[in-house]
């Protein structure tokens, strides 16, 4: 039972931050049918200028708002640069355009900065555990459950009860009749980066923090994870996005205990296959969107 | 299986045959001018690609569908290959606890690649069910991120078995007496490669693959089943990938996991996309472009600023000029072409194509017209008590239909009437609360769109849905290798003289997408009528259409339903074109018929005249 409870907090602490990232490629893709499988950029980018800045004396509080500044910037940027000249192109154009942005900018890295492995100190709390009867809880995964259960609250409301939520959620619904509407699209979709950006780059100061590294390839891991679980909860669904993270930390955290000790390795694996099968069996994911094709 | 054999077979072997020797031809002079032993590495390296490359092409030019799974496809191919290629005693020094007796084994490298495709197409159907369950179509995301995950699943094992993959670290290498020497089984391979994939894309199947790729909602209209082209599709492509990925570790001599991996994917789709995907011609060009390019890059990171023995020495190019400057490239020229040119820069364009158009086709005469068929055979669409509710709203109450084999059926009514709601039901768009419709009393309730078709009701759609990187013929030629196949037993007319018939014969190697909106419409009406439908349902044909346009599109549709034997049921909101064109027809109004008859019955009825024109008729 405490072995559960463990493992729950743990996973909640994982899922957290998917959620997180699936719901920064949740908006972009609901405004734009884009799936970014470039937004594992916006921690690789924000990873080195971290590396950067402990090299140069700063501390966690100062790195901190650089990271979220820097995520912010960098999907702005970004949508400047590369998607905004394929808006509107075919879903097969789009996606292999956000795959070649986080080709170049992880090529980037290799050119100027060189494929070994970049270290920086973590936080001095990241390792200390509060006891609460024969349970050992991470601060860590405290603090990421909630800060996200906050981060989630104000988009919420940011989303529920502004003039930019309003908009967005309008574009997201029938962009063509937003836009006849009078919603300005250009400014309703960098808006869409924007926020997608701000919550890479909240995900992003945990997983930096995590990783204590920084490597050309670090936007992978958290770019899949951020795609599989907006995938798992329903393209195109907000709080499925935010429900596919969750889920997707707890499976990874149980199966891990659940498995017996020789192929615990391959905890992944077997996470992509249950992945699978719950495509097969509701292709739509947990929190489908009905998208009706008109004749 | 390939409806003109000069045009579907002999001209792609010599396609292949020209395409190989451009390829290996140029390979070798570059080797000779070099006369070293990077260059004769780097023409091998190009072959490989070659071969993996167009077996992607297979795939995603056909179906349109992003695959990154296919270099996963290739891992689980190549670890098979190494693990029974290799001699037993130097599988002792790095796998020596591989499960099933592996250990022990040894085969030819010949039966190795063998039981490596094998084994891989077998994963290859799992994930194509996986695939077709995801509703997978062209451009379709969700299929893309399951490639992508099988792409990280094998990448995971590999890491993480390390008693049968050697692992990370060491992986498995060969003795290197056992490497690849002489380049006999790369030719083979690419040369076979290059007659499948032009071969494949050329019969019916590809043909069908493409049309959905085109448009899946209007090809499963035309009777085609996507989910089973794109295995198809799938499946073929996944041999041939696996056939040039054994290779590819049998000439390196060792694998490890990264070698089929993202880095690997990204460049064999780079050289896909730049010279176009949707063609075999592009998918070759684009191995060339890319390796020239690459190596370009390589040689201008390494050696400084030395290329062929120009210098191109200056500081300030320093900053470019590095390391892992070809990596970049391959990004740039990823995203460069996305945004400029999408298509690749074939487009679609197949060598052996253009040649039988220029030299093997010789002038085209005129083909025969088509008579009117004199009898009609006895058939009868009913639809009857349909009941459609959203919510508490009912859109049909108790709506029904009766059609005759030859006769034209229109359908009218003002918007909110139900007439769109009534073709969703019989279209299987939308199921109905209850009610049956049936041809011959063959029930077709609840079936599939494109057996809908199959059975003989085949439709149009209002906001026009052509195959539009498909010539006029070809979007013709679909249709009629449908209707060959399931509607044996009608009219199944000549695709020129439908053409002809059409008025389309001089517009007939032009892409549908080309043509104007006139021409449009009677395309997708001579598409329907190759098919040999016993029943045409024309949703809006005169949608978008000037009056006089519409005349003649009267004159037109009972012309070519004559022309099939088919029968016509016509839905319209335009008052002249309805009466003038049918024999009957029936008047909805708010989800129910309310009157039904000859257009002059229909035009005399007071409830009609009140629905139709405004109450102010009446009074």
């Amino acid at each position: 039972m405490a072995e559960l409870l463990q493992n729950l907090i743990d996973g909640l602490g994982r899922g957290s931050i998917y959620a997180l990232l699936a719901l920064g490629v949740a908006v972009v893709f609901g405004i734009m049918h884009l799936l970014n499988f470039a937004h594992g950029e916006l921690i690789t980018i924000p990873g080195y200028l971290t590396y950067w800045a402990f090299n140069n004396g700063w501390s966690w509080w100062t790195v901190v708002p650089l990271i979220i500044v820097s995520a912010v910037i960098s999907s702005l940027l970004i949508e400047r640069v590369a998607f905004s000249r394929v808006r509107g192109a075919k879903d097969f154009t789009m996606l292999l355009t956000s795959f070649g942005v986080h080709f170049i900018v992880s090529a980037g890295f290799l050119l100027y900065i060189g494929a070994a492995v970049k270290p920086y100190p973590r936080p001095g709390w990241f390792a200390d555990t509060i006891s609460v009867g024969s349970l050992n809880i991470e601060v860590f995964d405290l603090v990421v459950i909630g800060v996200t259960a906050v981060v989630l609250a104000a988009t919420t409301w940011l989303l529920q009860r502004t003039m930019f939520g309003l908009a967005l959620r309008a574009a997201a619904a029938d962009f063509d009749t937003a836009r006849l509407m009078g919603v300005n699209s250009d400014s309703v979709i960098r808006g869409a980066f924007a926020l997608s950006g701000l919550l890479a780059g909240i995900a992003g100061v945990f997983w930096i923090m995590r990783e204590g590294q920084v490597t050309p390839t670090a936007g992978i891991n958290p770019m899949l994870q951020g795609v599989l679980a907006a995938l798992i909860g329903g393209l195109g669904s907000l709080r499925g996005a935010v429900l596919g993270g969750l889920v997707l930390g707890l499976a990874e955290v149980l199966l891990r205990s659940w498995l017996p000790v020789g192929i615990q390795n391959l905890t992944t694996g077997f996470v992509f296959v249950m992945i699978a099968l719950l495509f097969i069996f509701r292709p739509g994911g947990l929190l489908s969107v009905p998208q009706v094709e008109r004749v | 299986m390939f409806p003109n054999a000069r045009r579907d077979i002999a001209f792609p072997i010599v396609g292949s045959i020209v395409l190989f020797l451009v390829l290996f031809g140029g390979g070798l002079l570059y080797q000779t001018i070099l006369g070293n032993g990077s260059a004769e590495r780097l023409v091998t390296t190009m072959l490989i690609d070659a071969i993996i490359v167009i077996g992607i092409q297979i795939y995603i030019g056909n179906t349109g569908i992003l695959s990154f799974g296919h270099i996963g496809f290739g891992a689980i191919a190549g670890y098979v290959f190494a693990v029974y290629a290799i001699s037993p005693e130097e599988k002792l020094k790095r796998i020596p606890t591989a499960p099933f007796g592996l250990t022990d084994t040894q085969v030819s490298p010949t039966v190795a690649i063998l039981i490596a495709v094998a084994v891989t197409v077998v994963f290859a159907v799992i994930v194509g069910i996986g695939l077709a369950r995801s509703g997978a179509q062209s451009g379709s995301v969700a299929a893309t991120v399951i490639t992508l995950a099988l792409l990280f699943v094998t990448h995971e094992v590999a890491k993480s078995w390390p008693e049968l993959t050697g692992g990370n670290r060491g992986g498995i290498s060969f003795g290197i007496g056992e490497s690849l020497k002489g380049r006999l089984p790369i030719l083979g391979l690419l040369f076979a490669a290059m007659l499948v994939a032009r071969l494949y894309g050329q019969s019916r199947s590809g043909k069908l693959a493409v049309a959905a790729r085109e448009d899946n909602l209007a090809a499963r209209a035309m009777g085609v089943n996507p989910l089973v082209q794109q295995m198809v599709a799938l499946l073929l492509s996944v041999v041939v990938v696996s056939g040039g990925s054994s290779l590819r570790v049998w000439q390196i001599g060792s694998i490890l996991p990264d070698r089929f991996f993202f880095d690997y994917a990204m460049l064999t789709l780079v050289m896909l996309i730049v010279g176009g995907r949707n063609s075999v011609t592009g998918a070759v060009l684009g191995v060339a472009v890319m390796t020239a390019a690459r190596e370009l890059a390589r040689r201008l990171g390494q050696d400084g600023f030395e290329v062929f023995g120009i210098g191109l020495d200056g500081a300030p190019l320093d900053w470019v000029f590095r390391e892992n400057l070809n990596s970049v490239v391959l990004g740039l020229a990823m995203v460069a072409f996305m945004i400029w040119r999408p298509t690749g820069i074939l487009e679609d364009w197949e060598f052996d194509q253009w040649l039988y158009k220029t030299v093997g086709r010789g002038d085209e005469v005129e083909p025969e017209r088509l008579t009117e068929l004199d009898s009609v055979s006895e058939t009868a669409f009913v639809a009857s008590g349909i009941n459609v509710s959203f919510g508490g709203f009912k859109a049909l109450t108790d709506a029904g239909i009766t059609a005759n084999g030859g006769e034209i059926v229109g359908i009218i009514g003002p918007n909110g009437a139900g007439k769109t709601t009534f073709v969703n039901v019989i279209t299987g768009m939308v199921e109905p609360q209850s009610g049956v419709f049936s041809i011959d009393e063959e029930n077709l309730s609840g079936k599939a769109s494109f057996d809908l078709s199959r059975s003989g009701l085949v439709r149009t759609f209002q906001n026009l849905r052509l195959f539009g990187a498909l010539t006029v013929r070809e979007n013709i030629e679909v249709a009629s290798l449908v209707a060959s196949e399931h509607r044996a037993g009608r009219a199944v007319r000549d695709v020129d003289s439908l053409m002809l018939e059409a008025g389309l014969w001089d517009h007939r190697d032009r892409r549908a997408r080309e043509l104007d909106y006139g021409n449009s419409r009677r395309l997708e009406l001579a598409r329907a009528a190759a098919m040999a439908p016993s029943f045409m349902l024309l949703d809006e044909p005169t949608s978008g259409m000037s009056d006089s346009e519409s005349i003649t599109m009267i004159e037109q549709v009972r012309h070519m339903a004559a022309t099939v034997g088919a029968g016509v049921i016509v839905i319209d909101h335009d008052l002249g074109f309805i009466t003038g064109i049918s024999d009957r027809i029936y008047v909805f109004d708010q989800g129910e018929v309310i009157a039904d008859g000859t257009p002059e019955e229909v035009q005399a009825n007071p409830y009609v005249q009140a629905a139709y024109l405004g109450s102010a008729a009446i009074t």
